[in-house]
């Protein structure tokens, strides 16, 4: 079965300003993927290219098995960091619209807009212009529209960015939803939290190019249980001690990556005569902390 | 084409139902009905009702005879029928007379200071000077509060000269209907010749050639506009790329260009509509100003063609404008290049409807940014040769042409840019972009 992305070396240049540099990765399909990156790192500029909206310099984008045309955009759902709404239009009329445009019939685009509304709450809402709408609402009802036609592959761009917590986990059920009927889930943020509970493979890219990228339990298996999560009241020299790699410290709350070789047995002693520990585990490093790290190195 | 069609469609309905379009269709006849009705109803009025004027002559003979030639009634417009356009003239003529005459023999230095101070004290509005000598030099002095009234100097000097004419003929042995006859005023009616036909006359050909430039004018200067705030709007809503996910930037800037274009096209034959229904009356009649009116066909076509043609070419331009800038207030910065040539053409109109053959007439009018309004002046005024036309109308063509392309291609960059308006360099590499 063919790779539902496969990116082979794309590249573009604005200017001199290298945009994306040589990236390729695929995306299995039915797979959730995340696409990370710091602010400025190239996510966007490598979506719009897997779309058609930017055409990629050198390189190639395959989607579906075929090279990139645009027919295949009817099977695609792109939910865009910049995003909105004509805010004049009644809300029904603007998602028949936006399913229209991706080749529904009217009618069709109709039922299905007005199911999604029932199912995300919106039902009351569908004759009421846009802009008499909250933040959150109309960002549910844009993501209706980036699935409305029963897309594929759906391209989400910091999904959850502005929505309260319940229309958070709203989304994030009805993503799992699509997950499990087989659609492919391309999700692109720079919250790890998310990803880390999300996506099963990720790509992680800086300044256009690609630092880290495969399955994310086996990235995270190849840095070991090197990590140490503790809890603790006190003020311990984290900063002075020869162990520690790095540190990420929240003030009662501390992740610690060891340097190889270094004992955590070590630094639970060090610590516990300076504070008092609550909780003290040998964990995987977060996929934060693999960010914060390999960005570091790379910059 | 399917897409294409969808944004058309979407721009259209949205615009034709919004209040603002329902409004300025209907305010718009209202308006141009104002401007062109109250002037000639004002003017028909005559400021200030009756005139007290004294006419100061050693000879009440000679006073006696610009007195009847001041209170006879206007022989101009005994003979012209009341006309529309100026409704109030024949009111006011029933009303009130035009003048209060008081005849003084008396041409003493005295009595000019006297009535000097009656001007001042408002007892009367003025007097004319009409003693044999001042006749005979011939100047005439009138004294007033007020002598900035063109028109009344104008009557009281044809009230002297007909007056003095007649008495000069009757004194050389004519009768009284013979000088009649010699003084009846003329009416002068200019129509135009075409293909050896008499077509319409002057002023009608003028009032409707106004009306067509007008909206012509009116539709490429708001709705050219109005492209340039439709781009700004989705640019700032960040609509586009959610668009841009299914449609390409050429589809979504013909449709919208078509479709705000298609809006323009609907209100003005609504305002065709509306200006005809209301002629018709006076169609019927056959003394109304408008029942000379006939349109030559040419000028129909030509209006048909520049209108179109002239929307395009300045929508293009500010699409073009509308994609570098993020807001409604640089927008209002950076219209000029558009909006410049479209005033520059309306002033140009007035020496191109009176010379439609001079030299200016013929290049300006060849300029493809000036070309919908002067052209069309010049084929309303007097037909210039066909290939005049049809080498005006092929550079227009090109022009949009090249506008297009250049538009596109700013545009396909600039709606995805957000942040500030770019400089020249820029925009130069912008046009450089793959894609």
């Amino acid at each position: 079965m063919p790779d539902t992305v496969e990116l082979r070396g794309i590249h573009k240049t604005y200017d001199r300003f290298v945009a994306v540099d040589h990236l390729s990765f695929n995306i299995r399909e039915g797979s959730v993927y995340g696409l990370l990156g710091p602010n400025g790192a190239g996510k966007t500029s490598t979506i719009r290219m897997m779309i058609g909206i930017n055409i990629p310099d050198e390189g190639e984008v395959w989607l579906f098995g075929e090279k990139f045309h645009r027919e295949q955009l009817q099977r695609i759902g792109y939910l865009p960091e910049e995003r909105g709404l004509y805010k004049r239009m009644k809300v029904l009329d603007h998602l028949i619209f936006l399913g229209r445009l991706h080749g529904m019939s009217t009618a069709e685009a109709q039922r299905r807009s007005l199911d999604w509304c029932e199912r995300l709450q919106l039902s009351e809402w569908t004759q009421k212009k846009v802009e008499e709408l909250s933040k959150g609402m109309q960002q549910k009802i844009q993501f209706i529209a980036a699935l409305l036609h029963d897309p594929d592959l759906m391209i989400l761009d910091e999904p959850f960015s502005g929505l309260d917590p319940a229309n958070a986990v709203m989304l994030k059920d009805v993503m799992l939803e699509l997950k499990k009927a087989g659609k492919t889930i391309l999700f692109s943020t720079h919250r790890m939290d998310q990803v880390e509970r999300l996506c099963e493979s990720i790509c992680l890219i800086d300044h256009g190019r690609s630092i880290l990228e495969g399955d994310l339990k086996k990235i995270k298996a190849s840095y070991g249980k090197n990590t140490v999560q503790m809890q603790y009241e006190g003020n311990p020299p984290f900063d002075r001690c020869e162990l520690i790699q790095s540190v990420n410290n929240y003030g009662n709350y501390v992740e610690v990556r060891l340097k190889p070789g270094a004992d955590s047995q070590e630094l639970l002693h060090m610590a516990s005569q300076h504070a008092r520990i609550s909780r003290f585990e040998l964990v995987e490093p977060s996929l934060e902390e693999i960010f914060i790290d390999v960005v570091g190195q790379n910059a | 084409m399917h897409n294409t069609w969808l944004i058309v469609r979407r721009e259209y309905l949205e615009r034709i139902r919004s209040k603002a379009f329902i409004i300025m269709t209907m305010l718009m006849p209202v308006f141009m009905a104002s401007t062109i009705l109250i002037p000639a109803m004002l003017s028909g009025m005559k400021s200030g009702g009756t005139r007290r004027i004294v006419l100061v002559a050693n000879n009440p003979d000679v006073a006696e005879a610009v007195k009847q030639q001041l209170i006879a009634p206007q022989q101009i417009s005994d003979k012209s029928p009341p006309t529309k356009a100026e409704p109030g003239a024949s009111k006011s003529a029933e009303q009130a007379p035009r003048y209060a005459i008081t005849i003084d023999t008396n041409t003493t230095d005295a009595e000019r200071t006297a009535l000097r101070q009656q001007i001042t004290d408002g007892k009367i509005d003025g007097f004319l000077w009409l003693t044999d000598n001042d006749l005979a030099s011939p100047k005439v002095v009138y004294n007033a509060k007020d002598v900035t009234d063109f028109g009344e100097s104008i009557e009281l000097r044809n009230a002297v000269q007909t007056a003095l004419t007649k008495r000069q003929l009757a004194q050389k042995g004519m009768s009284g209907a013979e000088v009649e006859d010699l003084l009846k005023p003329i009416d002068l009616d200019s129509i135009r010749i075409e293909k050896g036909k008499e077509g319409a006359s002057g002023i009608s050909v003028f009032l409707v050639s106004f009306t067509m430039v007008m909206l012509l004018y009116v539709n490429m200067l708001v709705y050219g506009f109005a492209v340039m705030r439709s781009i700004i709007e989705e640019k700032s809503s960040r609509i586009l790329e959610v668009l841009l996910s299914s449609v390409t930037s050429k589809q979504l800037l013909a449709g919208k260009i078509i479709g705000v274009g298609a809006v323009g096209l609907t209100q003005t034959i609504i305002w065709l509509l509306v200006a005809l229904a209301f002629s018709l009356p006076g169609l019927m009649s056959s003394r109304s100003i408008m029942s000379n009116v006939q349109i030559p066909m040419a000028g129909i076509v030509a209006f048909a063609v520049f209108f179109i043609l002239g929307y395009f070419l300045y929508a293009t331009m500010y699409a073009a404008l509308g994609s570098m800038v993020n807001s409604d207030q640089e927008a209002q910065q950076v219209q000029w290049p558009a909006m410049l040539p479209i005033i520059f053409s309306i002033v140009l109109s007035t020496p191109v409807l009176q010379h439609p053959n001079s030299p200016l007439a013929f290049w300006t009018s060849m300029v493809p940014f000036y070309a919908p309004i002067l052209m069309f002046v010049r084929v309303m005024v007097e037909t210039p040769p066909a290939w005049q036309i049809i080498v005006c109308v092929a550079l227009m063509l090109l022009t949009t042409w090249g506008l297009l392309g250049l538009s596109s291609r700013i545009y396909r960059v600039g709606i995805l840019m957000y942040g500030k308006r770019p400089t020249l360099p820029e925009l130069r590499r912008w046009l450089k972009y793959s894609g």
